[in-house]
């Protein structure tokens, strides 16, 4: 299955040869890795968090230099100490979080650093909104020249990216991830602008680890686990199976197995939640629902369509305008994350760096942030250190989080890890509600398996869940029965997700369809 | 990096620092030197740098060099002040509040433990207890106007507190030349502490008396200790350090972030008014300051020498104290221009605070401290394996 190597080093536009790079807090992100890229494939990337993916990639770009390797680009050895080398020898890349300058037009970011001048000194705009014309109709990427970049979709902001690498004559696009951000019908426009290039004889290389998109988009595809290559591979020649078999070393179970939920007491139950936000969007919009003890309520939705200010609501991070939310009957709103925490309800943030985790403390540290202050950790005035010891080794143990010690700043954890950690703590808190908001976003399979698993197991065991999730896969799988947000508003509410299609779903999310006021109202237990 | 070598790195890059500020400061001091020719100017810079590098321990005479301890007493008394402004410092900045108020907290704590030494008669014993505890209090009290204006309203602590310095050492000086001025004497002071109120040598012979090296310098010493303990063992120190590293992590896990923004804060004003007071009653018979004594700004430069943490506070001022001692005898014996010793003074501290100092020579220790464990890795994973094809 392995592809042969073909003679004629000639085919390959990029060779990446025994790459070892060792970042200065002594991660090994990668060890003698061999990257090869043929001119005009689609070639995926792929591997877990930490895999060393993004690290390679940057060392192509021109951000990172390797500790030892080498690097021939069309057929010339290369030093690439600054992305603005990598320009110079047609590499472009798209990164995940967005590089543009909200307050500039979409056509003042085109040519940012290469600034078309009237008279020497003058910016010409005119100019400037040609070239975007120009390329966008070339490359049939359709953007908004006029636009603020701060007012266009997160898919045209994408386009434009790509347009600015292709205006900079990048003939290798890197792109990282870039399907993390769009909805599916922006995906599915994005792979055929894809298409299109590779037909008019660019490269690419596709970073990612959604297996479906990969078997879609891409020609072959380099595996990378723990820093070092499995392997190049075609491919038409390998399943989805065995790709997440070399990933993560073992056969991950995709589906999970679950059994019924017997639901009991309601638990959360939220009314007529009214949310208006600073720009006068109304967020929020009557919502009323309830989740009970031992059921995964899970949330689906279009990202932007109120799922973040509720949680944000929640969480007492933002007030409501109206509308009423209480856990085990005890309202929850504008009451201090101290007292929600002590009514039992955990949260496992969106953005685990921001609100999640502490990043230059200690794994320890981190794991005792919400409970510092419990008896069983303290002796009189101060901690009781043994105690503090033994609760973070079994967390560690409990959620395999891989680390060299309890001491080990979390910071240099992978992502997954870090998450890993999150849930350790928020899991272990003795909950009566837990809100998981996107708890597997960018972790890798292994990790995220683990999340599912345990997320389902203490459902079973009679916390309840709320679980939104902007993975389609992870909320229909997941949840014992779900709603559907859209422009605010529950679109609606299936009471059991056994036989449900993406198809149906997503004709909900996206507002083709919208149930009737009785339907949706099955999701409040009175 | 194993911990071993992290040490050892730690140890050679302080000794080259060192090494390198000598070199430029003897650079500076030769060109100033006195004297006709290289051989004279040669001469009186290595004079000059015998007292700044062992001046502050040894007596250089015609005798020959000989120890002496009262100039290491006159070091240790000198860090007396500056260790609880240091204290003060770490405590705030490990908050992440960039509270600037312990300059106008130790003069405003040797103000008030001064006054109460003057006009509160009490027992030999608590005298300088009571007055040094007010002391601490009063400066705590007073950060509670940047701190809550803070918490509150998030108004910057760093301009309030910095502002606040010079209201302070104002309103002193406003009562010391009217109200509370002893007018029959020439200059601007108070009247004589009483006797009670003094803080005694810690042995009573002429070298400790003379230094002034108090008890004082063990109550530093004791705080040292009970900060690094708060810090590090009580959940109020964790949930500072936490809030100083990720505020918003803090809030979302439960703490009260804007009582412990507070909490810093007044932790530190008691710390810089307790080392006030401290120096007052140990070192002077009235209170005759009138400019802020710059034990404040000292503070944050041993704050951030020893990265935050209490524990490295003493050592910190131990080197600024002895830094600083060198450079004046430097100054007495060498005939070095006292311009030049502010700016030997700041050669030394710029190379040792440097952290992108030998950055590559510790890459360098990093990547054989990686490459070495995934030796010892792969040797166990070999087995394994993997299809590693092109």
């Amino acid at each position: 299955m392995p592809e042969e190597k073909l003679a004629g080093e000639g085919e390959y536009v990029v060779q990446m040869k025994g790459i070892n790079k060792v970042y200065p807090n002594g991660v090994a992100a990668n060890q003698n890795v061999d990257f090869f890229l043929k001119k005009g494939e689609i070639h995926a990337l792929m591997g877990e968090n930490g895999a060393g993916k993004s690290t390679l990639m940057k060392m192509l770009f021109g951000l990172e230099q390797p500790t030892s390797g080498e690097i021939i680009v069309n057929g010339e050895r290369l030093n690439i100490t600054s992305p603005a080398v990598a320009i110079e020898h047609e590499i472009g890349m798209v990164h995940q979080h967005f590089m543009l300058v909200p307050s500039l037009s979409v056509a003042e970011n085109m040519v940012l650093g290469m600034v078309p001048k009237k008279s020497g000194i003058f910016i010409d705009k005119v100019r400037a909104i040609e070239i975007t014309r120009e390329y966008s109709e070339k490359y049939n990427l359709h953007v908004e020249p006029e636009a603020r970049v701060a007012d266009i979709p997160v898919g045209m902001k994408q386009k434009v990216e790509i347009l600015k690498a292709l205006v900079r004559g990048a003939k290798i696009l890197i792109l990282d991830e870039p399907t993390a951000v769009l909805t599916t019908q922006e995906t599915v426009e994005l792979f055929k602008e894809m298409k299109s290039l590779k037909e008019q004889g660019y490269t690419i290389v596709f970073i990612s680890h959604k297996l479906n998109e990969i078997m879609e988009i891409t020609d072959r595809l380099t595996i990378l686990r723990g820093g070092r290559s499995m392997g190049v591979y075609n491919t038409k020649d390998v399943t989805k199976e065995q790709i997440s078999r070399l990933m993560v070393g073992r056969d991950v179970i995709l589906e999970i197995q679950k059994d019924k939920a017997k639901p009991s007491d309601v638990v959360l139950r939220v009314r007529d939640l009214e949310f208006t936000n600073s720009m006068n969007r109304k967020m929020l919009d009557n919502v009323s629902f309830d989740v009970r003890k031992g059921e995964i309520l899970g949330i689906a939705g279009v990202e932007g369509n109120g799922q973040k200010e509720l949680v944000d609501i929640l969480f007492n991070f933002q007030r409501p305008n109206g509308g009423s939310a209480a856990v085990n009957g005890e309202n929850i709103l504008g009451v201090s994350q101290e007292k929600i925490r002590e009514m039992g309800v955990s949260l496992v943030p969106e953005d685990r760096m921001i609100y999640g985790i502490a990043s230059t403390a200690s794994i320890e540290e981190n794991l005792i942030s919400d409970r510092c202050g419990a008896k069983r950790l303290n002796k009189g005035p101060v901690f009781n250190m043994g105690a503090i010891h033994s609760e973070s080794d079994r967390l560690i143990e409990e959620f395999t989080v891989l680390c060299k010690s309890r001491r080990q700043q979390v910071g240099m954890l992978s992502g997954g890890n870090i998450q890993k950690v999150v849930v350790a703590r928020e899991f272990s808190n003795n909950p009566a509600l837990i809100i998981a908001d996107q708890p597997t976003r960018g972790i890798d399979v292994g990790a995220t398996e683990f999340i599912r698993k345990k997320l389902l197991e203490l459902s079973r065991s009679g916390i309840a869940v709320l679980l939104i999730s902007a993975d389609l896969n992870e909320v229909m799988e997941l949840s014992d029965s779900l709603i559907v947000m859209h422009n605010g508003h529950i679109a609606a509410y299936f009471e059991d997700t056994a036989d449900l299609t993406d198809a149906e779903m997503g004709e909900y999310m996206l507002g083709l369809k919208h149930q009737s006021p009785e339907e949706i109202g099955r999701v409040c237990h009175d | 990096m194993t911990k071993r070598r992290e040490i050892g790195f730690t140890l050679i890059r302080g000794f080259l620092a060192i090494l390198i500020a000598l070199l430029v400061a003897t650079l500076l001091i030769f060109i100033s030197a006195e004297g006709d020719g290289i051989g004279e100017k040669m001469e009186a810079a290595g004079e000059a740098l015998k007292q700044l590098l062992i001046g502050p321990l040894f007596r250089m005479g015609k005798n020959g060099t000989s120890f002496e301890l009262k100039r290491l007493a006159d070091v240790f008394a000198a860090m007396i002040p500056t260790i609880f402004t240091g204290l003060s410092v770490c405590v705030m900045f490990s908050a992440n509040q960039f509270n600037l108020g312990s300059e106008g907290g130790s003069m405003l704590g040797a103000f008030v433990a001064g006054m109460i030494a003057v006009y509160v008669p009490m027992a030999a014993g608590i005298h300088p207890v009571v007055a040094v505890l007010a002391a601490g209090v009063a400066v705590a009290v007073v950060m509670l106007i940047p701190a809550v204006l803070k918490a509150k309203m998030g108004v910057s602590e760093m301009v309030n507190s910095l502002m606040l310095n010079y209201i302070i050492m104002y309103i002193i000086k406003y009562l010391m030349s009217t109200h509370l001025a002893d007018k029959s004497k020439g200059q601007i002071q108070s009247f004589p502490f009483m006797e009670t109120a003094k803080i005694g040598p810690i042995v009573d012979n002429s070298v400790f008396t003379g230094a002034k090296l108090t008890w004082g310098f063990v109550v530093a010493l004791i705080a040292v200790v009970i900060v690094a303990v708060f810090m590090y063992r009580t959940r109020w120190g964790y949930s500072i350090r936490m809030i100083g590293i990720n505020q918003s992590f803090s809030m979302y896990s439960g703490m009260k972030v804007g009582a412990v923004v507070v909490l810093s804060q007044v932790l530190g004003g008691f710390l810089a008014g307790v080392g006030g007071g401290i120096e007052m009653l140990g070192r002077y018979p009235t209170f005759s300051w009138s400019a802020l004594p710059g034990y404040g700004w000292t503070g944050i430069t041993i704050a951030i020498l020893a990265g935050n943490n209490p524990l490295y506070v003493p050592l910190a001022a131990f080197f600024m104290a002895y830094l600083s001692k060198g450079c004046d005898l430097m100054a007495t014996y060498a005939g070095v221009p006292a311009q030049l010793i502010d700016i030997i003074q700041g050669v030394i501290f710029l190379f040792f605070a440097a952290e992108q100092f030998m950055a590559r020579y510790r890459q360098k220790l990093v990547v054989k401290t990686a490459q070495e464990e995934l030796q010892r890795k792969n040797a166990q994973s070999l087995e394994e394996g993997g299809a590693v094809n092109v």
